[in-house]
């Protein structure tokens, strides 16, 4: 707390000092976010059995949604179904536990049916300088590689599988081809890895029916601050060289006085809240 | 709870900041390294598009945001900055990406007319957070540096950033700290959620003449000018 306030902050900077750190907002709740991963087909979800999303189309990501934890029941109808009773798929429970971030997916099994999968995002902490990378796939075709730079980063990967890695942030040129071989099914395509920043690609569509594409999503807040900046080696504008003593003196005169008289007011008005108890 | 303690806890900090402690922090003469000052491209193409309208319905349906989640169409990352100017105080300094240096310190640049900006934080472009520019107060090499001057600058004193895009954007300042190592809040400084800002960062206050170092941070923190 040892700050020399010297120029257009006063109050609120000291009043911030006193301040509580606000409330974890993910108490208690859970972070959905929903993509829509089915081809040719607009839908109705419903959260609990009251529609949530309406006519929400292919290839759009909604949310985020903060939801109390617990489970959820998700159900997906057809987009002109009057209520959840006769579902395109599901109804599927969703166990959302406290403070998790996920994401629930419509999309085709392997085999071309619809189907739905909850995924869990990875949100812990991501070294400075990194960003991290999960793939998922959700779309009806075989096993497949994820080549970076022409390189294998990702293997075997399956319906619904998903792998992460984290790796230096910027962008990737990924191709998805089947396991085993280069040839592209899907790219190359160039995906942005952002530093403190979850990005998720979904490999959806069908092989069969040529309409394989990429989805992202990115989730950020993972990031860290750097702890210092080190701006000066020769002490030439330091508050002790000798021809700045007299300024400075006076800026921490200064500092101070103003500083005392909110304290005073702080304490006044502690004194106040007690007396009134 | 605790407020008496926090009241008396500013006194005596303040007490101690007149009295001028000499707490070990980092402000280091070794040069620093810059960690591959690299720009990165973001998708050139295709503007973020807004939210899907919810369509008409008879029943009353929670409004959630929705995007294309097309690869496409994700936005594009914003360009960095690329010069500094403070016309009041005389600064007008080139700007480049930078990262950590070995030690997760914010890099710096040597050359004097060069300022860093946390490249992985926001831009002056980005929809929230706090912009960091940073460079060395003085050099052994050089002599005082233009950041030195930042310790004059008033509320209100402008700031113009501009962007590798060729987009300038003023901001005015807000506040001015000196702040003691230790007790910098980086995350604050650093913060990536919250309003549009633009933080000046060098080193001010004492200086300890036998570790090489300053003991504080002069921090400026303006915002922008609509």
């Amino acid at each position: 707390m040892n700050r020399i306030v010297i120029a257009g902050i006063g109050a609120g900077a000291l009043v911030a000092l006193g301040a509580v750190a606000p409330a974890n907002a993910s108490e208690g709740t859970a972070t959905l976010s929903v993509l829509h991963g089915v081809p040719d087909l607009t839908v109705d979800v419903y959260v609990n059995g009251e529609l949530t999303l309406d006519d929400f189309a292919p290839g759009e990501l909604a949310g985020p949604l903060e939801l109390p934890a617990g489970t959820h029941s998700v159900a997906i109808t057809a987009a002109d179904a009057a209520d959840a009773s006769s579902p395109a798929i599901g109804p599927v429970d969703l166990p959302l536990d406290a403070g998790a971030n996920y994401t629930a997916v419509a999309h085709l099994d392997a085999a071309g049916d619809p189907t739905a999968t909850l995924f869990t995002n990875d949100v812990s902490e991501i070294p400075a300088g990194q960003g991290r990378l999960t793939v998922r796939h959700v779309a009806a075709a075989p096993a497949v590689d994820v080549l970076a730079g022409g390189q294998p980063v990702i293997t075997d990967l399956a319906n619904p599988a998903e792998q992460t890695l984290d790796l230096p942030a910027g962008t990737v040129s990924a191709t998805v081809a089947a396991t085993g071989t280069t040839e592209p099914v899907l790219g190359p395509a160039d995906v942005t890895v952002s530093e403190g920043t979850l990005t998720i690609a979904y490999a959806w569509g069908s092989l069969e029916d040529d309409n394989l594409a990429l989805a992202v999503q990115t989730v950020t807040g993972m990031h860290s601050s750097p702890n210092g900046v080190p701006a000066g080696s020769a002490g030439l504008a330091a508050t002790n060289a000798p021809e700045q003593q007299a300024p400075v003196w006076a800026a921490i005169g200064l500092g101070s006085l103003a500083a005392l008289a909110l304290v005073g007011a702080t304490a006044r008005r502690t004194i106040t809240l007690r007396s009134e108890r | 709870m605790g407020r008496t303690a926090v009241a008396a806890g500013v006194f005596g900090s303040l007490v101690a900041a007149s009295a001028v402690l000499g707490l070990m922090v980092a402000c280091t003469a070794a040069p620093e390294r810059i960690d591959g000052a690299r720009i990165t491209a973001g998708p050139t193409d295709a503007p973020r598009p807004g939210d899907v309208a919810p369509a008409a319905s008879p029943v009353a349906v929670p409004h959630i945001p929705r995007r294309s989640a097309a690869l496409d169409e994700q936005p594009a990352s914003p360009a960095p900055p690329a010069r500094l100017e403070v016309a009041a105080l005389g600064i007008d300094v080139v700007v480049r990406p930078a990262g950590l240096d070995a030690q997760g310190r914010m890099a710096l640049f040597d050359d004097p007319a060069v300022a860093a900006w946390y490249r992985w934080g926001p831009a002056p472009g980005s929809a929230a957070g706090s912009t960091v520019i940073a460079a060395h107060v003085d050099s052994l090499t050089y002599d005082l540096l233009p950041f030195a001057r930042l310790r004059d600058a008033a509320p209100g004193t402008e700031v113009v950033v501009t962007d590798a895009a060729g987009a300038r954007r003023a901001y005015a300042v807000q506040s001015l700290e000196v702040i003691e190592k230790a007790e910098v809040d980086w995350n604050v400084a650093f913060d990536r959620a919250g309003p549009p800002r633009l933080t000046l960062v060098t080193c001010g206050g004492e200086f300890d003449t036998e570790n090489r170092r300053y003991l504080s941070n002069l921090v400026v923190t303006a915002t922008p000018i609509d």
